[in-house]
């Protein structure tokens, strides 16, 4: 009895100092292996009197599964902590940077476009185009800009040998689409336009512009001021206050000038916005009788256009400080978008 | 356009701060661009948008306006003053109109027993805050006036006008004038003078001449406050390259019923300044009279056209307050008499613009138009070149936009500008391939590889201008059959089933711009025929594809058809090849499939060598050849029949060896 109990004290104690699995199979051969001290006892059983063996038989089987119990747990203990060790040394630096994929970029005109074409489509405008060299008809008289007028001495224009010009503004598909089109209508119509004038930080002689144009029978002010609104808040992603004041433009009556708060400042005046807080970013008004009649319009038909400048948007969208970088081709500017 | 704050408020009692009328001018008028402090004045820069100068670039008008706004009184100044003048006008001075299209009112009156000499302190201050120099009275007085009324005067010294004559007549051939300045211009007959009986004293409403200067020794003074031709002085003034204060207000067309109040207004100031005695009588020479025009303002139109509600009465209180006169009311109607001043209003939208502008634009609500719900039609070019710019940035490229410019550069038949800004901007681009060059050396120092593209309009001198898209992309550190795998990807992409490669065949019309290495360049085609170049240049290490957009878009199908995945195992046999060098892979191709029919489902040509071990004139093509059925497994037995087949098919030519 005392010898069973001792083996198993001092099995349980080697099992439990076992420091990895190849020590605790030493200690497994050294008592349940094929010459091991409990094999032995059990082998020894078969020579006892049948009374004793039932009792001692008994009382070292117990011993034995309790042994091989322990001997499976810790072996199952000692497997876990060898695969941990293993694991640990594939660790890796996780705040080490990414490899990545070389994938393009689009301009961020494109970008600006893009963005103004889908705003515009979901409110049912369709875009439509013209060519960059326009007529004079085209480009002013039929805009309602008489030829010698000083009106016309607000666009500053590149002529062709031989009498066409680059248009000036996006305002001539107004015209081309109306003569192909009937009301009710909604446009947008993007496109580079061309200004005769020397550059700087804030100024371009190739420009992109977005022409708007709406056409029914009861549009109205409002109504400019509601679609207007929408599309700068969704271009912005943001709240972005508005206002209408007046200014001339020959093919619109009312004609307006429209601001936006100054989204670097939020209004209250810094270098940006020449610390009035606002930001001119359109020009737009209700369309023209004579601009109705010179696209073969009869007056029953009212409407509103605008053109704004896409690089004005997309120079406050993405805070950039010179418009010269638009046409720049530098690389470490268009690989930021 | 400058204005002194202290000079309007003798227009208009109790004028708001300077901060709060700027932007009240701001918002119901034109823009205040600057407002500059001065002792005891403020100088108002405010922006006068063209339709307005004809009666906005005078103080008067700017205050008429401030009333309306700000609805206060606007006081005129009175020229209802005794004229002391003992001899009349007519007496000395005779005004001949000649040319009465270009001049259609010339008023002019005397002004006796003048004392030449400085004006007073508060005149000549502000002159000098509009921005002008005081020079003496008699010139101040004009200038002052000007500014005050919008109308230009000039007063010439009646003892110089040779003849006592005031002749307006186109100027002859050869005649001179050396203006006030000390200017000499050449004129023509194209160019309106005022003239003694001999020469040219003035050009009419541009500058006056030297000849007939006030001077210290002036006694008597002809004012002119005359109206003359916008076109003929815009033309006149372009003619000669002088722009002057006078030229700009008349080219704006100023209203000729206005050059009496001047003219009087002068008078009445040189009496006061100069110690004058100015005529009781003026010459009137008025040909062509222009009598304010009535229009019919539809209130429903009013409020329709604006999408708020203004009540008539209002609206009427407001065309008032700036001059208007209301002839008749009625439920629906306002008939509306516009002030000759008012040149701008002429229709019931021009009534309405001045109504909303007055009322202000913050005060119309924003309202969705209630618009019929049809959903837009797709623009196909623009849905395209979306797509086509995606998947070039999915393949690495970066998108570029170039000036629609170039020099005078290798130039064919170029798009020439008749007013460049410079020598580098000369003509229209034919071609977006040197501007990705200059992109690309550019960038050169800052990347060691490029991929760009750009999307953009090329300009073509044929009979007429043409203008058309092009899809040009460039790529630098990699060869011909990368960017055609490129090519590839993008045809496949848009539906263009049908694409192949021809050797490049030289053509007449061809572009002279010899950019492209003269072997390693192809001929893109569709079924729709050419449709653009791929290949190296020259110029750097590079390749290049350029397409006509427009082509391309018309060969678009966007069709795309799944083909079912066979259940069946697929077998692939690897077949090198030695052929003559000049065999173009096609040829191989188009053999192999033509031997081996429906049940070589793909070839792939996994490698061209040319060197060691191979023959000078040889080249070795190594293709991987799929075999697969979509009807049964296919038995190695029957694979290696066809594989014999299609090495019997390659080695019928005699020069061509299938590697065994």
């Amino acid at each position: 009895m005392t010898d069973l109990k001792k083996i198993k004290k001092e099995a349980e104690k080697e099992i439990g100092s076992a420091k990895d699995l190849k020590e605790l199979q030493d200690v497994f051969n050294q008592y349940l292996g094929k010459r091991g001290e409990l094999t032995q006892i059990l082998r020894s059983l078969k020579d006892m009197p049948k009374r004793e063996r039932i009792m001692f038989g008994k009382d070292a089987n117990d011993v034995k599964n309790a042994l091989t119990i322990a001997f499976d747990e810790k072996s199952a203990g000692l497997k876990a902590g060898e695969a941990r060790a293993a694991e640990e040394k594939e660790w890796i630096d996780v705040t080490a940077p990414g490899k990545k994929i070389a994938v393009g970029h689009l301009h961020p005109l494109t970008l600006a476009k893009r963005k103004t074409m889908e705003i515009f489509q979901s409110m049912g405008f369709a875009v439509a185009e013209g060519p960059d060299i326009e007529t004079e008809w085209y480009n002013f008289d039929a805009l309602n800009i008489p030829k010698d007028h000083p009106a016309r001495d607000v666009w500053d224009t590149f002529y062709l040998k031989d009498g066409p010009l680059l248009r000036t503004h996006t305002s001539p598909v107004q015209i081309r689409y109306m003569e192909k089109n009937n009301p009710p209508l909604r446009i947008i119509a993007p496109g580079t336009v061309y200004r005769h004038e020397s550059t700087d930080s804030s100024h371009e002689f190739q420009l992109y512009q977005v022409e708007g144009l709406m056409v029914d029978k009861d549009i109205s002010v409002a109504n400019l001021k509601a679609v207007v609104g929408e599309f700068f808040r969704r271009f912005f992603e943001k709240e972005v206050d508005f206002r209408l004041r007046p200014d001339f433009f020959p093919f619109v009556e009312p004609g307006f000038d429209i601001s936006i708060t100054c989204l670097v400042c939020g209004g209250k005046g810094c270098s940006v916005c020449k610390e009035t807080g606002w930001l001119e970013v359109a020009g737009a008004g209700m369309v023209h009788p004579n601009v109705f009649k010179a696209a073969g319009l009869s007056p029953e038909w009212q409407g509103w256009a605008f053109g704004f400048g896409l690089e004005r948007l997309a120079m406050l969208k993405y805070r950039i400080n010179d418009i010269r970088l638009f046409r720049s081709s530098d690389l470490r500017f268009l690989n930021q978008f | 356009m400058l204005f002194s704050y202290n000079w309007l408020k003798d227009y208009v009692k109790s004028l708001p701060a300077p901060d709060k009328l700027a932007v009240s001018l701001t918002m119901h008028f034109a823009e205040v661009e600057d407002i500059k402090k001065l002792a005891g004045d403020f100088v108002f820069d405010i922006d006068i948008r063209p339709n307005r100068a004809a009666d906005c670039f005078s103080h008067l008008g700017i205050a008429r306006e401030i009333a309306a706004i700000a609805n206060l009184t606007l006081k005129m100044p009175s020229v209802k003053v005794p004229f002391l003048g003992a001899v009349k006008t007519t007496d000395l001075v005779e005004v001949i109109v000649q040319d009465k299209p270009a001049c259609s009112r010339y008023t002019a009156k005397a002004v006796t027993d003048v004392k030449v000499g400085p004006s007073p302190k508060w005149l000549q201050d502000r002159l000098k805050a509009c921005g002008m120099r005081p020079i003496n009275n008699i010139v101040d007085a004009a200038n002052y006036v000007m500014l005050e009324t919008g109308q230009p005067l000039h007063a010439f010294d009646a003892e110089k006008l040779q003849g006592k004559k005031i002749i307006v007549r186109p100027a002859k051939k050869t005649e001179e004038i050396v203006t006030l300045d000390g200017d000499k211009f050449s004129l023509d007959p194209t160019i309106l003078v005022i003239a003694d009986e001999k020469k040219p004293v003035a050009i009419a409403g541009i500058k006056g001449g030297k000849d007939t200067e006030i001077d210290k020794q002036t006694k008597t003074i002809i004012i002119e406050s005359a109206n003359f031709n916008p076109l003929a002085i815009r033309r006149a003034s372009k003619k000669i390259n002088l722009r002057t204060d006078a030229s700009v207000r008349f080219e704006h067309g100023l209203d000729p019923n206005l050059a009496e109040f001047a003219l009087n207004r002068a008078a009445s100031l040189m009496q006061k300044i100069a110690k004058g005695k100015a005529a009781k009588d003026m010459i009137d020479i008025y040909s062509q009279k222009v009598s304010p025009v009535q229009i019919n303002l539809d209130l429903n139109y009013l409020n329709g056209l604006l999408g708020i509600n203004i009540a008539k009465t209002r609206a009427a209180q407001i065309l008032k307050k700036l001059g208007f006169k209301i002839i008749k009311q009625t439920k629906k109607y306002l008939l509306v008499e516009a002030p000759t001043s008012r040149s701008d209003v002429s229709l019931p939208e021009d009534l309405i613009e001045e109504i909303g502008r007055i009322v202000g634009y913050e005060q119309i609500p924003a309202v969705f138009p209630a618009a019929s719900l049809i959903p837009a039609k797709r623009n196909d070019g623009l849905f395209w070149e979306d797509m086509v710019k995606d998947i070039l940035k999915a393949v690495g490229f970066t998108e570029v936009y170039n000036y629609s410019f170039i020099a005078d550069k290798d130039a064919g038949e170029l798009v020439e500008l008749q007013n460049p800004l410079s020598a580098e901007q000369k003509y229209l681009r034919p071609s977006l391939i040197p501007g990705l060059l200059t992109n690309a050396k550019k960038n050169a120092a800052n990347f060691s590889s490029i991929k760009i593209f750009e999307i953009g309009k090329i300009f073509k001198k044929d009979k007429d201008i043409k203008e058309q898209k092009q899809l040009t992309a460039l790529m630098t550190g990699t060869d011909f059959y990368q960017l055609k795998g490129i090519v590839d990807l993008l045809l496949e992409k848009l539906g263009i089933s049908s694409v192949w490669y021809d050797d490049y065949q030289p053509t007449p019309e061809e572009s002279k711009l010899e950019l492209w290495h003269p072997q390693k360049r192809a001929e893109i085609k569709t079924d729709d025929g050419e449709i653009g170049f791929l290949g190296e240049i020259l110029p750097i290490k590079a390749v290049v594809f350029d397409i006509n957009f427009d082509k391309l878009v018309e060969s678009v199908s966007g069709e795309h058809e799944y083909r079912p995945i066979s259940k069946f195992p697929a077998v692939v046999r690897d077949l090198a090849i030695l052929v003559p060098r000049k065999i173009k892979v096609e040829e191989v191709l188009n053999k192999i499939n033509t031997a081996g029919g429906a049940i070589i489902r793909d070839v792939d040509l996994f490698d061209i060598y040319e060197g060691e071990e191979v023959p000078d004139d040889k080249k070795n093509l190594a293709f991987h050849i799929i075999y697969q059925s979509e009807e049964k497994t296919l038995t190695s037995a029957e694979v290696d029949l066809v594989q014999q087949k299609v090495i019997k098919a390659l080695e019928k030519d005699p020069s061509w060896e299938v590697r065994k």
